[in-house]
Parts: structure tokens; sequence; C-alpha cells
């Protein structure tokens, strides 16, 4: 076992993931690599909820590991992969609960948002209050990109890597939606 | 109007960081819990021999033949 462990340390990321489209067992050794990442992005989307980021984390790399076979190296990270499938999970999720399913949001994230979105400089906790309000009116998958560049601190390239898309796309289409919110915010004035 | 997000945002009332500390990170990584769990969930669709009607009477022929061959030996 600790040969085997030996040998699989001493090769690269694209070797194992080859080995583990024929041998799950060597799953185990990206499990290891990402857990903490996913776990983490799953945990902070689902605003701090243990159990329920473990139990999307699990399916996250269940679904990896069901589908590694389709995994096909095109150049990005293997982590970006991970990442589209949690954020699969965690969309499934919030679809699922009826109820809705509330976030919190640490207040210096927001004024990092306004701060970006240029939308306005100084907030008290009403503005924020009313902000948060305006943010609640968007559509998911413009949440999704507002979550990823504010509250996951992720940068335009990871999330572009997400996407698919380029750095450039992934940029315009968050200040897109910051001047949406901003033009929602003057409205509201 | 679906898609409107099921998730919403409120405002944090404490300090307490959104991070997971390492001790939650630690107890719910293990990674022979997931593989038995994947085992049992791609294995799932195979029913045992005695709930499958149609092979559980063949392996009972099978079953009185080799008796009836065995008594008239």
């Amino acid at each position: 076992m600790n040969s085997q462990r030996k040998h699989i340390k001493q090769l690269s990321e694209p070797e194992i993931i080859e080995l583990a489209k024929t041998d799950q067992k060597y799953f185990g050794e990206l499990y290891n690599t990402y857990f903490q990442r996913i776990f983490r992005f799953v945990f902070k989307r689902l605003g701090g909820n243990e159990e329920v980021a473990n139990d999307l984390t699990q399916q996250t790399f269940i679904k990896a590991m069901a589908n590694i076979a389709k995994y096909e190296d095109r150049g990005l990270p293997f982590s970006s992969w991970l990442f589209r499938i949690a954020q699969n999970e965690v969309s499934m999720f919030f679809r699922s609960q009826k109820n809705g399913y509330t976030v919190e949001i640490e207040d210096w994230r927001m004024k990092d948002l306004c701060s970006e979105g240029n939308i306005l400089g100084y907030m008290t906790q009403e503005d924020q209050e009313k902000l948060v309000g305006l943010l609640n009116e968007m559509e998911q998958e413009h949440l999704d990109l507002i979550e990823l560049r504010f509250f996951q601190e992720m940068s335009f390239k990871e999330i572009s890597e997400i996407y698919n898309i380029t750095e450039a796309n992934a940029k315009m289409r968050v200040y897109r939606i910051l001047e949406k919110l901003k033009n929602k915010w003057t409205a509201s004035l | 109007m679906d898609r409107i997000a099921m998730r919403k945002f409120s405002m944090k009332q404490d300090d307490r960081p959104i991070e997971p500390t390492m001790e939650q990170i630690q107890r719910n990584q293990d990674f022979s819990k997931l593989y038995h769990e994947y085992e049992r969930l791609t294995k799932r669709g195979k029913k045992p021999i005695y709930r499958d009607p149609k092979l559980y009477l063949l392996m009972v022929l099978i079953g009185i033949i080799a008796l009836l061959l065995f008594f008239e030996g």
C-alpha cells in the first residue's frame, strides 16, 4: 500500500487522471488533493451549512468519479471541472428548496461589491439591506457570478475556467451585472 | 418565474466568518466512505438472485434435476 502511494506521488496529475479512468481507486489521490477547495467552496456558497456542504461535496466527487472516463484535458485545470460540477450541485440544491434558502453575507463583501461596481461610496446598514433586496430580485445565473467574484473571491481567470469562457468575457459578464445592479439602485432612490 | 433565484441573501448579523475550520474539513474528508457510497450507488441496480423470479425458478429447476440425477445414480 505504501509503495503504491509512493508510486502515485511520483506521477503527474494528468497521469493520475488517466489511471483513475480505468481504476477508481486512483481517484482517491485527486479527491485528497481537491477535497479542501471544493468543500470550502460549497460551504461558503451555503453560508456555512456544514451538513449540506458535506452532502453536496460528496455528490460532487461521486459525479466526478462516475464521469471521469469522459473527462478531456482541454488545457484547463482539473479543478475547474470539479468546481463546475460543484456549482451545478449547489444550484440544484437551491432549486430544490421550495421555500428558498438564505445565504448570509458579511458586510465587507457587500462593500467590495459596491466599490467594484461603483455603486455607492459609503454604505449605511439600511443601504446594505436595500442592496441585498435588489440582489434578491436578480436572476440565478447573475447571482452565481456575483457570488463567485465577490463572495468566493475568485479571479476572472478562475471564473472563466469554470464557465469555459474567456477571461475577458467573464469580466464583461460580471461588469454588466454590476451595471444592472447599479441601475436598479439608482432607480430605487 | 423559475428563473428567479430560490436562494436569497441576507446581511450577516454576527462577526463569525463564513469559512470552514480545519477540524470541519478533516471531519468530512473521507475517501473510503465516498468509495463505498459510489460502489453502493453503481451496483444498486443488481437484484439478488432470490428476488429475480425467473432466475430463482431456473436455479430450483437445476437443483431438482441435479437431485434426480443423484438419486438415479
